[in-house]
């Protein structure tokens, strides 16, 4: 059994924030050097973000490494979120994977690394580059004792809210689920017809909310049991808490008709401030500032919140739904070094705070987060990542994708009406079987 | 005249190259595909036999069940609106419409046809929206509150929605396909039909349809054999979704092929689309041969 992939990363750590701004205070040479220009070669180069909004950082990045490195050549191939999941697996299929190669933490790098497709790092990543690393983002990408990705991004999962409307409408910043219920109950009261803007049309942003829910209310141990593949059974009764838990937040503070509304069709609500609030990814905290688009006012007066715990609960209240995001290295690559030395330059420190800087995505990268080069509410969440006791990874790539489907259209249909919470439960106990049976 | 063996030879040398692509591209696939649907694999593991364990998987499996329903019903919807919808069409602007009018109609009915399906898709995505959508707001504006939907979002309305929208889509072509098959019909037909007192309806009915018979044939088939592949406008609007209940063979195999990791149960799936489209096409064929009509 793997030790890591299947429960949530332990510790995204304490250190971070502190780190953070030890380290950018004596941030000179934190960060080691890659190579000096003397590589020669081409390698291929897969990340998942074609959004236009992002894209000038990775052709300015890879530009300035070709500038360094003249006799290197980098085959950029940009897809979207969606588009990367099955390029991957075509490519994997095809035996055409490129030599750098994006890939979630979880059971999604697993198949890779059962596939022998991801190249072992524990060599490569040493020393100073090891050490300029959190180590839990290190320790998501990391099974039975070796390294087998490169942090990219780190992500966690919170809740934004317009404080001038919660103010307007006399609602504090609920501490409990049982006050975000009443608070969200309150909105309606007043007039306000959506709480919490939520889209789920590809199912996704439903498996967030679960990812949190179950670490709530689910003992630690029971659920790093069930994520993984061979001893997963989810007969503890949190599971089907969770889910009632997610009925209620549905009942009382989603959109209705989420299932057609996309995740950025619901956030235009929040962003034209008809929605108070909206769970959102770290990573897209940059749309609400004036600089990301948003309107003045709102961009004045946001602020976040973890999804707030019950007040009793079985499961762990410090864990924190998120994980890095990262890139892998073909164990085929036949230009190893470059792919090395490229990974290396790209989690640079400069590279690191330009990351932060140009896209106010936050960074793995010890000290890459500074009140010089992001908004005020980017560093205080990557103290707030630090307090986090845990990290949950994402449900749909942490589990095997038998259990993944049976919560993505499990709780889509719980949203339409057609499934309960047990229905749900009893879907993806069934698929745990499955997905057992195919380990065995 | 003989061909002269030099002349054979020469013949096969220009049809070979088409032949070998052919065979390349279509049918070693197809055989390929029948062997690896016999085997479980993904595309992180080897190939493993399993005899037709795919098969009994899917006839096990309620999706494919479900999709195979949504394959039909976006046939018989499709031939219904698009195949008689289109020949209607065609036959009142060919008949009734006159002068610049007439240009104008067509190409507003064909525009839809020409525009990419992932455009038309998120298009519909916004006019179907259950907040800001055109249809909502069309049924509040009409005091029909009480039929809003979340369209894509509800089992029982998502597929009925990208059906619908594919209809918009595709009737302007089947259109312009009948339009050019009646452009060939003779107006002397139709003048002689007039003169001994036949209305537009009865011509429509015993010389429009009769000599359209042909296109009639080819547009039901297009239509059939395309239903059965749609894939892209509900990747697009709904991704199969809300659990799994607008998934059609094709997207199901897309899904199960590279979501799911199950390469040998969607190869099964590609087997059974590529069995239905090709037995369709032959029913087809069957019944309309030797029926062409000439007057």
């Amino acid at each position: 059994m793997n030790p890591v992939a299947g429960r949530p990363i332990r510790r995204l750590l304490v250190i971070v924030a502190m780190a953070s701004v030890a380290f950018a205070a004596c941030s000179g040479g934190g960060t080691p050097a890659p190579s000096g220009g003397d590589l020669e070669g081409k390698i291929s180069f897969l990340h998942k973000y074609a959004d236009p909004r992002y894209t000038p950082y990775f052709d300015a990045v890879v530009a300035a490494y070709l500038a360094d490195n003249p006799k290197v050549e980098i085959e950029v191939i940009a897809e979207t979120d969606q588009g990367v999941k099955d390029k991957l697996r075509v490519m994997a299929a095809s035996n055409t994977l490129p030599d750098v190669y994006f890939s979630w933490a979880g059971d999604f790098t697993k198949k890779f690394v059962r596939g022998d497709l991801a190249r072992d790092l524990t060599a490569d990543v040493s020393g100073d580059w090891r050490a300029s690393f959190t180590p839990a983002a290190l320790e998501a990408y990391t099974y039975d004792g070796k390294l087998y990705g490169v942090p990219f991004t780190l992500d966690a999962k919170y809740i934004v809210f317009n404080k001038k409307l919660l103010a307007d409408n006399g609602v504090n910043v609920p501490t409990t689920l049982e006050e975000l219920l009443a608070a969200c109950d309150t909105f309606k009261d007043k007039g306000v017809k959506d709480p919490m803007a939520f889209g789920n049309q590809f199912g996704w942003p439903a498996i967030h909310f679960m990812t949190q829910l179950n670490a709530y209310y689910v003992p630690p141990e029971t659920l790093a049991k069930d994520y993984d593949p061979a001893t997963g059974e989810f007969t503890d009764p949190g599971y089907l808490q969770a889910l009632e838990a997610f009925a209620d937040i549905n009942t009382h503070c989603l959109t209705p008709g989420a299932n057609g509304i996309s995740h950025e069709n619901a956030q235009a609500n929040f962003l034209n401030s008809s929605s108070p609030m909206h769970y959102i990814e770290a990573v897209e905290f940059q749309v609400l500032t004036e600089a990301g688009g948003a309107p003045a006012e709102l961009a004045a007066n946001w602020d976040f919140m973890k999804l707030p715990a019950p007040a009793t609960t079985p499961g762990d209240k410090g864990a924190l739904t998120g994980a890095p995001d990262g890139f892998l290295i073909n164990q085929s690559s036949k230009e190893v070094d470059i792919a090395v030395d490229f990974l290396q330059y790209l989690t640079s420190l400069e590279n690191a705070q330009k990351l932060t800087k140009d896209l106010g995505w936050l960074s793995p990268v010890i000290g890459s987060a500074t009140t010089d080069n992001t908004f005020e509410q980017n560093v205080r969440v990557v103290q707030d990542i630090s307090e986090a006791s845990n990290m949950a990874i994402w449900l749909d790539t942490v589990t095997h994708i038998d259990v993944a489907n049976a919560y993505l259209n499990g709780v889509q249909a719980m949203l339409d009406g057609t499934k309960t919470a047990a229905d749900v439960v009893a879907d993806v106990q069934a698929a745990a079987a499955t997905a057992k049976a195919s380990t065995q | 005249m003989q061909t002269s063996r030099r002349g054979r030879w020469s013949m096969l040398l220009w049809v070979a190259p088409a032949v070998v692509l052919l065979v390349l591209f279509v049918y070693y696939p197809v055989v390929e595909n029948l062997r690896l649907s016999l085997f479980r694999w993904s595309a992180f593991s080897r190939e493993t036999f399993v005899g037709l364990d795919n098969y009994e998987t899917m006839a096990a499996d309620p999706v494919f069940w479900s999709s195979l329903f949504n394959n039909v019903a976006y046939a018989v919807v499709s031939v219904v609106f698009q195949v008689f919808g289109g020949l209607v069409l065609a036959a009142v602007l060919e008949e009734l419409v006159r002068g610049r009018l007439k240009g104008i109609f067509r190409t507003v009915y064909f525009v839809p046809a020409v525009l990419s399906l992932t455009v038309v898709g998120l298009l519909f995505t916004f006019i179907y929206n259950p907040q800001i959508g055109l249809v909502n707001g069309f049924l509040d504006l009409v005091g029909l509150a009480g039929l809003k939907h979340s369209w894509l979002g509800e089992s029982a309305t998502a597929i009925w929605s990208i059906i619908a929208m594919s209809q918009w889509q595709s009737v302007g072509y089947v259109m312009v396909l009948f339009i050019v098959a009646m452009q060939r019909i003779p107006r002397e037909l139709y003048e002689a039909a007039y003169i001994d007192g036949a209305s537009r309806i009865q011509a429509f009915r015993r010389i429009t349809v009769p000599l359209v018979r042909e296109m009639t044939l080819l547009a039901t088939i297009i239509t059939i054999s395309g239903a059965f592949l749609v894939m892209n406008e509900v990747w697009v609007m709904t991704a199969g979704g809300p659990n799994n209940s607008s998934h059609t063979l094709a997207s199901w195999m897309y899904k199960s092929a590279f979501f799911n990791d199950q390469m040998g149960y969607a190869a099964a799936l590609a087997v059974v689309i590529f069995v239905i489209t090709l037995a369709a096409s032959i029913v087809q064929l069957f019944l309309n041969r030797g029926k062409a009509v000439q007057y």
